[in-house]
């Protein structure tokens, strides 16, 4: 029976994927709740070369994940422990 | 009593609050100090830079030329004009006046703009004039205008002094974008949106109520500096385990230890200063539709004059420096981020950023008004409802804005979707077997 498959069971879950994924585009598209103003890139900012040090700490082998576990270096906004001054 | 509790202890990463106690405020009242301590503590802050204009008093605010009040803005351009005798003229940009754009790396400490100073505590929003033409009393409610013509004699008075109660901004950006304009962008802006909209929405849509406001800004610029520390990864080697439906792929990584530096300054930085526009919370309100169509042309703002908010309304400031340098430092962080990414290309794998730490030099604080066309729409619900804006910059016409959907539809649609996806999945299974 086709259903014990695992390709079968995966294939499943399109139907309520798309429902979701369709409700949640539109939903945004009405109501633009994710917009923001891109403060990041919209403003006038004159950065001095950026200088720091890089140090091999560890190595990891066999992991399944393709990223770093809070991989936040894309997501500025989120802020993160303050270094004592 | 202190007058304000210190702030609470960060409570892990992430939080977004975790800034030192505002240097307005002590741990201990300093009613209870010796006086020359108390004096100490409690003498105002200087004021560096003196925005109020001597020509301009309170009251009547004449035409140079020939003396009559009926002054407006001349639409679509930066100018005023007597609509007695036509006489055109232009305020003073605030950029070359004062010298807002220069040496901002070279900023430290607080500098405060004269119009951006504390609001008195007992600051009143209903300001009395008595008419040097006729002798009547106007008066101005200064929470939505700053004008009001006198109902005897016609004559038009404006608020011109800086007086604590924040009404009266160091410099105003005058109207560009027209009505009709902005009638337009909206109508266009709502066609794109029109199939799920709540039904009593599109039956009420009138986008010629929309409304010009002036909206009170801290426009801000900062000298700062921002270390961060984290840990980045990058893949040495990728293989795949098992095979057929259990083929799973591993990867292997080098873990380094990162800290960045990085020296900046910002230019004109646009911050709400209303309490209740800078709440960005879009379970509650949809304030972020407003702060979406910033950034504003700024370097052309003009020396306050009432005149040129004639015909528009306003909305006046209640929030002060020392309230919104959590907020400033919450995006210069962001920003220094943001500017420390390229930086770190070679970590494939991602970097997780551990720790932060902000140096503000210096900043320099303007109190603005900006100019925004408003159409808002009531939803009723629970909690008071939902207040929807569409807004346009009334500068460069961007346009943003959050319509009402029509729940059951979008169900509707979204589950007709997905079933026949479903179907189709269906329909491939049973093929197969």
């Amino acid at each position: 029976m086709i259903f014990n498959d695992d390709n079968g069971l995966w294939l499943l879950s399109l139907g309520p994927a798309g429902a979701t994924g369709l409700y949640w585009m539109l939903y945004r598209y009405y109501r633009n709740t994710d917009k923001s103003h891109d403060f990041e890139h919209e403003t006038t900012v004159e950065a001095q070369p950026v200088t720091g040090s890089d140090h091999k700490v560890d190595e990891i082998h066999g992991t399944r994940e393709k990223f770093i576990r809070g991989n936040n270096v894309n997501n500025y906004r989120q802020r993160v422990q303050r270094m004592d001054e | 009593m202190p007058s304000t509790t210190p702030p609470p202890l960060p409570t892990g990463p992430g939080s977004p609050q975790d800034v030192p106690p505002a240097p307005g405020s002590f741990p201990i009242d300093p009613d209870s100090l010796p006086p020359p301590i108390r004096d100490e503590l409690t003498a105002p802050d200087p004021v560096a830079i003196d925005t109020s204009s001597a020509e301009l008093k309170d009251g009547l605010n004449r035409c140079p030329k020939c003396g009559s009040t009926e002054i407006r803005q001349k639409p679509g351009t930066d100018e005023l004009i007597c609509l007695f005798c036509r006489h055109q003229w232009h305020s003073a940009r605030v950029e070359e006046q004062f010298g807002l754009g220069e040496g901002i790396d070279q900023l430290e400490g607080t500098v405060i703009a004269s119009g951006a100073k504390d609001i008195a505590a007992d600051a009143a929003s209903l300001m009395t004039f008595k008419c040097p033409g006729c002798g009547a009393e106007v008066t101005i409610n200064v929470d939505n205008a700053t004008s009001a013509r006198c109902h005897w004699c016609r004559h038009v008075f404006t608020l011109n002094e800086q007086i604590d109660n924040g009404a009266v901004p160091d410099a105003v950006l005058p109207f560009h974008i027209t009505k009709d304009d902005a009638v337009a962008r909206i109508r266009q802006f709502v066609d794109k949106r029109r199939m799920f909209a709540l039904k009593a929405f599109k039956e009420q849509f009138t986008p010629e109520n929309v409304v010009g406001v002036y909206l009170p800004y801290m426009v801000v610029d900062a000298n700062a500096a921002a270390d961060v520390a984290g840990q980045g990864e990058i893949e040495t080697r990728r293989y795949t385990r098992g095979s057929g439906n259990n083929k799973k792929t591993y990867y292997d990584a080098d873990v380094y230890q990162l800290d960045r530096h990085v020296d900046f300054t910002v230019d004109d930085l646009p911050l709400e200063s209303s309490a209740n526009r800078s709440n960005l919370d879009t379970s509650r309100n949809t304030n972020n539709i407003i702060n979406t169509i910033l950034p504003f042309d700024t370097k052309n703002a003009v020396k306050w004059n009432a005149s040129y908010l004639s015909g528009f309304t306003s909305e006046k400031r209640d929030l002060n420096v020392e309230q919104m340098k959590p907020h400033l430092e919450d995006q210069l962080l962001s920003i220094a981020r943001a500017q420390i990414a390229g930086s770190t290309r070679r970590y494939g794998r991602g970097v997780r950023w551990e720790q932060e730490r902000l140096d503000l030099h210096g900043s320099r604080w303007v109190s603005m008004y900006l100019p925004i066309w408003l159409y808002s729409y009531h939803q009723p619900g629970r909690n008071g409802g939902m207040l929807h804006y569409i807004a346009v910059n009334g500068r460069t016409g961007e346009t943003m804005g959050s319509v009402p959907v029509q729940q059951w539809k979008l169900l509707l649609a979204a589950l007709t979707t997905g079933s026949a996806i479903e179907g189709a999945v269906l329909w491939m299974l049973g093929y197969a077997s």
